[in-house]
């Protein structure tokens, strides 16, 4: 499995920014994220403590549809769970996200994100650390697809999902819970209980069931855990950021 | 020291790497809150036992530990967008006046702040500064407000004393404003408001001790570092080369920012870009 890659801090101008590569789709995602920032009009926002947060998610070639807005209404959802909107400087304030999906197999008009939604969701986070916009936790997301035959397919290109019997999308925090999940197709309980617990192996590299030999072997079909790949990503570029200062100590 | 360590959002401080000394409070800087934790055990003896706290990371970061002080940060990404924070020196825009207050802008896309028609040195009714819309000032934030939607005030002045404390503040005139990261501010600060002399500078920055010593026959300059990511120059001794040796300062500024160069390449960019405009060092 390749792991995907990430820079953050790529764009000059906005406060925090990042771009990943999907290794499954092949799509670049480019997130920017402004905070915190006056938003016109919100003055009497439904929850005056609390920031605002605005996701948009361009597609490269066409004009944003319901696709992308359902999928903007998704990503709201789980960060608004995250974001700590009560800090200093925050309340009342926006945060504007946006994501742009860049080349890559493009998604038709109105299908649902789910095969990008987690590298989505890996470029709104590293966006938002590289943005320092305080968050409670971090998280890791995956797509899994369950074919006819029952076999789960980790992070399916748009043809796979296209065929598979159910495609779920699952995010978890760096806590172990489990924040979002999305499924789409006809499964049974067993399945998604299967998927939940690959998916988990996937974000976190260890089961919640007791470990024997099955444990190892799940984590050497999926390589290493996400949360320590976005981890790692991070510490790179803190280290980069701040090499005058580690050298000097 | 160890090597750093770097936080993320959701980690806890590890009690190894908080400050030994317990007479004075731990002060708490960005990045960082506290967080009480009831205890996860159900037996009801332990539950008069006072609820276990735990220092968890907001931001991602190095975690920065100040054991004179008793505090303990996270420094994060040079890029991010400054907040107000009570006692920070800025570089503001007047935006518009009114009757009692300017309006000052901070940062590009965030509420003016106010900063009083008075609140300057010596400033009465009849001797107040007349400042234009656009006009640049060097003040230090007074307050940031209580709540949400509060308005961040300023001053030129400390108030108890009347008098521009620290030197410097009060409008800007002349000069040029280059906008460097947050992070770089903070850096520049360090390094121009330490004294002890050093080998290879304050926070890694020679920058400013090389440009002194080659501007030095020219005329010299003066510099404000706004911690909202400004810094203003001036070089208005400089005579003809004064235009020419703003906009070195301020190339040289904004390509150490953005390249992250060390001391050495600092010193070799120096040179190059002065000698690029062809001024004679």
């Amino acid at each position: 499995m390749v792991a995907p890659s990430a820079t953050l801090s790529t764009l000059n101008r906005a406060d925090g920014s990042a771009s990943y590569q999907c290794p499954s789709t092949g799509s670049n995602i480019l997130g920017s994220v402004n905070a915190p920032v006056e938003l016109p009009g919100r003055r009497d926002a439904l929850k005056p403590e609390d920031a605002t947060i605005e996701v948009f998610v361009k597609p490269g070639t066409a004009p944003a549809g319901v696709g992308e807005r359902y999928v903007e209404g998704i990503i709201k959802t789980l960060l608004g769970r995250v974001i700590l909107g009560r800090e200093k400087g925050y309340p009342r304030r926006g945060v504007v996200i946006t994501l742009a999906v860049i080349g890559g197999e493009s998604v038709g008009r109105g299908d649902p994100y789910l095969v990008l939604l987690p590298a989505l969701l890996h470029t709104a986070l590293l966006a938002l650390l590289s943005a320092s916009v305080p968050l409670s936790m971090t998280f890791s997301a995956t797509v899994l697809a369950v074919d006819a035959s029952g076999q789960i397919r980790r992070e399916p290109s748009a043809e796979d999902a296209a065929t598979a019997q159910s495609v779920h999308v699952l995010a978890f925090s760096s806590k172990g819970h489990l924040l979002l999940n999305e499924s789409q197709g006809s499964f049974d309980f067993d399945t998604w209980e299967k998927v939940r617990q690959r998916a988990s192996a996937i974000c976190h590299g260890t089961q919640l069931v007791s470990a024997d030999g099955d444990v190892a072997m799940v984590e050497d079909v999926d390589g290493r855990p996400l949360e320590g790949t976005l981890r790692e990503t991070v510490e790179d570029q803190v280290y980069r950021d701040y090499n005058w200062k580690i050298n000097a100590a | 020291m160890s090597s750093p360590l770097v936080l993320l959002p959701g980690d806890e401080v590890p009690s190894e790497y908080l400050p030994a000394s317990s007479s004075a409070p731990l002060r708490l800087g960005a990045g960082l809150r506290l967080l009480s934790q009831p205890h996860p055990t159900t037996t009801s003896s332990s539950s008069t036992q006072a609820p276990s706290h735990v220092l968890t990371a907001t931001q991602a970061g190095i975690l920065s530990t100040d054991t004179k002080r008793n505090a303990l940060s996270i420094l994060s990404f040079p890029h991010r967008r400054y907040i107000p924070t009570a006692n920070d020196l800025v570089i503001a825009q007047i935006h518009h006046s009114s009757p009692d207050y300017f309006h000052c802008m901070i940062t590009p896309q965030a509420p003016h702040a106010v900063l009083g028609q008075l609140s300057f040195e010596g400033a009465t009714k009849k001797t107040r500064p007349m400042l234009k819309q656009g006009d640049l000032v060097y003040a230090r934030v007074l307050s940031i407000g209580l709540g949400a939607g509060a308005e961040v005030e300023l001053a030129c002045v400390n108030p108890a004393t009347g008098r521009a404390e620290p030197g410097g503040l009060g409008p800007l005139n002349g000069g040029m404003v280059f906008d460097i990261s947050t992070g770089m501010a903070s850096r520049l600060m360090r390094a121009s408001s330490s004294t002890g002399e050093q080998q290879d500078g304050v926070a890694g920055l020679v920058v400013l001790d090389e440009l002194g010593k080659k501007l030095e026959k020219a005329g010299g300059f003066e510099i404000a570092i706004g911690r909202n990511g400004k810094v203003w120059v001036d070089c208005s001794n400089s005579g003809d080369v004064a235009v020419k040796a703003t906009v070195a300062i301020g190339r040289c500024l904004t390509t150490i920012d953005e390249h992250d160069l060390n001391p050495a390449d600092q010193k070799k960019l120096v040179s190059r870009v002065l000698r690029e405009l062809k001024i004679e060092v």
